[in-house]
């Protein structure tokens, strides 16, 4: 079970909804994405790669196969999925004192939400409704979200400054070196394995990196499973 | 439609597990341990799969309440009220909801296109996802990548709000712009203070290596956790 | 909304620097409890001797100032020796429990500050043979090393009354090699030209300007200015007394959590003690070889490594080249030393006209510490240029206010002989918080180690950051986004402090000392 995958925190939260408060949800959603300005907050705290609210009606569970039971539920359910930077005290603790009223607006209409504020019955509300991750990819473990953003900016900017200097002379050439580096002055951190993100995980780290040592070798079988296919 | 921002797509899907079991195993603890065996392997399955940004599976074993003490809309008619009927506070506590079943959830943030995506999915990893997924109602009769594709769909929620803070470039772009950033990096610091025409060799020479316009290569692979040592990048410079 | 401090029942070390207060001398001992009765009875005698937080003068509520100072505080295996309650104890936090060295990983201490270099004292703490293990921190502080002397022969004495209980913990290293002296020695250090004691430490730099102000604490409230947290107005207000000791509200509104009973845990804090050794000579090379190439030299470049210049402390954020601080200078000289109006000139200041790092970089030690509202920021017209984003966050120092930390200590041995990284010289630096894997833990790691929240990357603060040679560091120092200049990056930057030991101290409030004396802890 990871949660992480190098700098990425994988957060997966299933909270119920009263299916007849979910449509307000729905507008607030619709309301952020029609004005961006409301995630303000969340740009500016720049920890987030890609992040998503669903909302599944309580009939709205897929049903794909006759054999399938039909669901029976009296609420709707709001999923909610992260992929962010840091621990998961940093990210939730930067939610909570960066963007309370934001948090709060996308999370109100759940039963028995607590309020962002103050910060220990939020807490525990997320940690009581959020469910481990089995398996979690990352196509760049080593890059934070900030990074992925500057370097695109870095490589656009190199290009270009590729092109406008073929030709020009040495001082021209210096001019706009110095101004391609000052340009990019954010863009140069390095790029390394992660800090540890807690104690714990970085145990299951160093067992998880034994055990693919000796995974080299042989296949670590599943579950005793009685009869193989 | 929400499942997209630019470029980058946002697929949601929830596949229910077949209640069965093989010995005294429920067929979502066997589809959990070969998950959790995918952990082990050099690198996730998911590398092998085109413009995966990153994504995820899970177990939704069955819904949870987190029952506070807070008030909520009903709980504060009840606060008019001088006394509390019981009926009244029994009614306005949350409802415990059961699943009927259990369901795997395979969450991906990618670029371009789902069908394309999915497709792409199966060509690349169709055996690793019948192994996991072949516990799941239908998945019997999938087949090829039509079928992979149908079945998904089949599958997919919508998604209400797509929060995008990133980019929506093709993955390999991406990968290629940390891999040019590493290396300009390091060029910048190694070249500081270089009369302009040594510095302007130099980075022509930066330029031939490094070959920032070329998306393939070099460039960084997908999924990789680490880097070269110094020591081998100077190697690899010399040459 | 003012609010008053039980100033007779916090310690006061916790209210008080007390180097700043003229007490450049300072003794820390360390002690090992073998029997809980007599263990308690050790404390209770401490306690007497133990000063409070009370305002010194002799107006009401005053008590006289005194010539010498003492203070306890417990590790968590010392708080079991004393046989405190088990339902108690559990109520600790899981980085206290566990002490400081088991938490290397998170803090970095590796290579050169990993545990097999510290002094034997903490080496040797929490392994094998729990007769060294590290239980009772007594710190005393005085105006001369007589008055030192005096307290400690008190200390000894008292101990020597529960010799089966209480064990004297050797194991400091000091000058010439010694290893094995029974306590660690800090004074301030002397400035040569002026034959005085100073604020600085081994690198040359004013240290202990910046230090948390929050409510309740009876200090000067001129002092606030960049102590507090910046308000959207631009004023300053006090931090929350909950960030700084339990049974308080903090920033986040609530009671941090804290062990029971309310009495164990009110008015007290943690404190983490570490030893930094200071490698003067890797520093000097280090700063002489990279601003052979900087336009700005030597004086400037040290101070872009701080964010302060080195005489006088003067913040870059003010003063961020040569000529504004001549300016600077001649304004400060003009006032009365160590007047209100100069602390004022060395700690009023904001980020705020300084977003993109020119003046003070991204990297530098006390915008990585305390980055005020500076992470408010947002892409700026001119590339390379950050802007402030007023009202993105809930209040400007959001994302700071939760991550302040009060800082004690002093330097410790000479380092006159600068040809060697192997002298005795560093500091001990004593970081006073309600939570340690929150504030300090979170700062060490997040901001020294790391730079991500800075857009920095892995980039590490060029000071304290634990820079190896398996990756080497560099620092970029920012310039103008509308000047001609270019930016400039530190090099290979050597690690200028390592680990020699410490560990997470809890320091109780008197009442719980008197409690813990009584054996009477109950949370029942």
């Amino acid at each position: 079970m990871s949660n992480i995958a190098g700098k990425a925190y994988a957060m997966n939260v299933i909270t119920p909804i009263r299916w007849y408060t979910a449509w307000m949800n729905k507008v607030i959603f619709w309301v952020a994405l029609k004005f961006p300005s409301t995630l303000n907050g969340l740009l500016t705290l720049s920890l987030i790669h890609y992040a998503r609210w669903v909302i599944i009606g309580r009939n709205q569970f897929p049903h794909i196969h006759p054999d399938q039971p039909k669901e029976n539920l009296n609420y709707s359910y709001m999923l909610f999925f992260s992929n962010f930077n840091g621990s998961w005290d940093q990210y939730v603790d930067s939610f909570t004192f960066a963007i309370p009223t934001g948090l709060d607006m996308f999370w109100k209409w759940n039963i028995r939400y607590s309020r962002s504020v103050p910060l220990t019955p939020f807490h525990k509300y997320i940690q009581y409704n959020q469910i481990e991750t089995t398996h979690y990819y990352n196509a760049y473990p080593l890059a934070a979200s900030n990074d992925v953003k500057s370097a695109k900016k870095l490589r656009t900017a190199l290009i270009a400054f590729d092109n406008a200097t073929r030709e020009v002379s040495d001082d021209e050439f210096q001019k706009q070196y110095n101004a391609l580096l000052r340009g990019l002055q954010h863009d140069f951190g390095d790029m390394r394995p992660t800090p540890i993100v807690s104690m714990s995980a970085a145990q299951v780290e160093k067992r998880h990196r034994r055990d693919l040592r000796k995974a080299q070798q042989e296949k670590v079988p599943a579950i005793q499973e009685v009869d193989d296919e | 439609m929400s499942n997209v921002s630019g470029k980058a797509y946002a697929l949601t899907t929830l596949i229910p597990i077949r209640n069965d079991h093989i010995g005294e195993v429920a067929y979502a603890d066997i589809v959990r341990s070969r998950l959790e065996n995918w952990n082990m392997l050099p690198n996730s399955p998911m590398a092998k799969v085109p413009e995966t940004y990153l994504c995820r599976f899970y177990l939704i074993d069955d819904v949870y309440i987190e029952s506070q003490p807070s008030g909520t809309g009903p709980d504060n008619w009840a606060d008019f009220l001088p006394v509390t009927p019981n009926a009244l506070r029994h009614a306005v506590l949350p409802k415990h909801d059961r699943l009927q079943s259990r369901y795997l959830v395979f969450s991906s943030e990618l670029h371009g296109d789902r069908d394309t995506y999915l497709r792409g999915m199966w060509l690349a990893i169709s055996e690793e996802l019948k192994d996991v997924f072949g516990f799941c109602y239908g998945f019997d009769e999938v087949h090829n990548a039509d079928d992979f594709v149908a079945y998904m769909k089949k599958c997919q929620l919508n998604v209400a709000l797509f929060f995008n803070g990133s980019n929506d470039d093709p993955l390999e772009e991406q990968l290629k712009a940390l891999y040019v950033k590493q290396e300009f990096s390091r060029f910048v610091v190694e070249n500081q203070g270089l009369p302009t025409a040594e510095l302007r060799k130099k980075f022509l020479t930066f330029i031939g290596r490094v070959a920032p316009t070329n998306v393939q290569f070099p460039s960084w692979t997908a999924g990789q956790y680490s880097l070269p040592k110094v020591q081998d990048k100077q190697q690899e410079a010399a040459l | 909304m003012t609010k008053s401090l039980d100033l007779f029942d916090i310690q006061g070390d916790v209210v008080r620097a007390y180097g700043r207060f003229g007490f450049p001398f300072a003794r820390y001992v360390f002690f090992n409890i073998r029997e809980g009765n007599e263990g308690r009875e050790f404390i209770a005698a401490v306690t007497e001797k133990v000063t409070t937080s009370a305002t010194w003068g002799t107006g009401p509520g005053m008590v006289p100032r005194p010539t010498v100072t003492t203070n306890i505080a417990f590790t968590y295996q010392g708080l079991k020796s004393l046989e405190l309650p088990r339902a108690s104890l559990i109520g600790f936090p899981e980085e206290f429990v566990s002490g400081m060295k088991p938490r290397k990983d998170i803090l970095g201490d590796d290579g050169p500050s990993s545990p097999e270099y510290w002094d034997k004292i903490w080496r040797e703490s929490r392994e094998k043979n729990r007769h060294l293990d590290v239980h009772i921190l007594v710190t005393i502080n005085a105006q001369s090393p007589d008055l030192i002397e005096e307290r400690f022969d008190w200390l000894m004495e008292t101990a020597d009354r529960f010799p089966n209980a209480i064990a004297l913990l050797k194991g400091h290293r000091g000058d010439n090699g010694a290893e094995d002296l029974p306590y660690q020695d800090v004074h301030a250090l002397i400035d040569p030209e002026i034959k005085q004691f100073c604020a600085k430490e081994h690198f040359g730099y004013t240290d202990g300007i910046g230090d948390p102000y929050f409510e309740g604490l009876a200090d000067a409230p001129e002092r606030i200015a960049g102590r507090g947290t910046q308000m959207a107005d631009g004023t300053w207000a006090p931090l929350a007394t909950g960030e700084f000791l339990l049974g308080h509200i903090d920033e986040a509104q609530e009671y941090p959590p804290a062990p029971k009973p309310y009495l164990l845990s009110r008015n007290g804090t943690y404190m983490v003690y570490r030893k930094l050794h200071e490698n003067v000579n890797s520093f000097d090379q280090f700063l002489e070889r990279e601003s052979k190439d900087y336009p700005g030299g030597k004086e400037l470049l040290a101070a872009k490594f701080v964010g302060r210049w080195r005489d006088n402390g003067a913040p870059l954020a003010h003063a961020p080249d040569a000529k504004s601080k001549a300016e600077w200078d001649k304004k400060f000289n003009a006032l009365p030393a160590d007047s209100p109006e100069q602390d004022q000139m060395l700690s009023d200041f904001t980020y705020d006209n300084d977003m993109s790092g020119a003046k003070c970089p991204f990297s530098s030690h006390i915008r990585r510490i305390n980055p005020r509202a500076s992470l408010q920021m947002k892409d700026g017209q001119q590339p390379g240029s950050y802007e402030y984003n007023p009202h993105a966050f809930d209040t400007p120092g959001a994302l700071a206010n939760r991550r302040r930390i009060l800082r004690r200590g002093l330097p410790y041995g000479d380092s006159t002989d600068r040809s060697t990284d192997r002298g005795n010289h560093g500091i001990i630096i004593m970081m006073l918080n309600a939570d340690i894997a929150r504030q300090f833990e979170f700062v060490q790691q997040q901001w020294i180690n790391y730079g991500n929240d800075f857009r920095a990357g892995n980039d590490k603060e060029i000071l304290l950051g634990n820079h190896s040679k398996e990756y080497p560091s560099k620092a970029v120092i920012q310039v103008d986004p509308n000047s001609d200049e270019v930016p400039y990056f530190v090099r290979n930057i050597p690690r200028l402090v390592e680990t020699r030991g410490g560990d997470y101290f809890f320091i109780p409030s008197l009442t719980a000392l008197r409690l813990i004396a009584k054996g009477l802890i109950d949370p029942t």
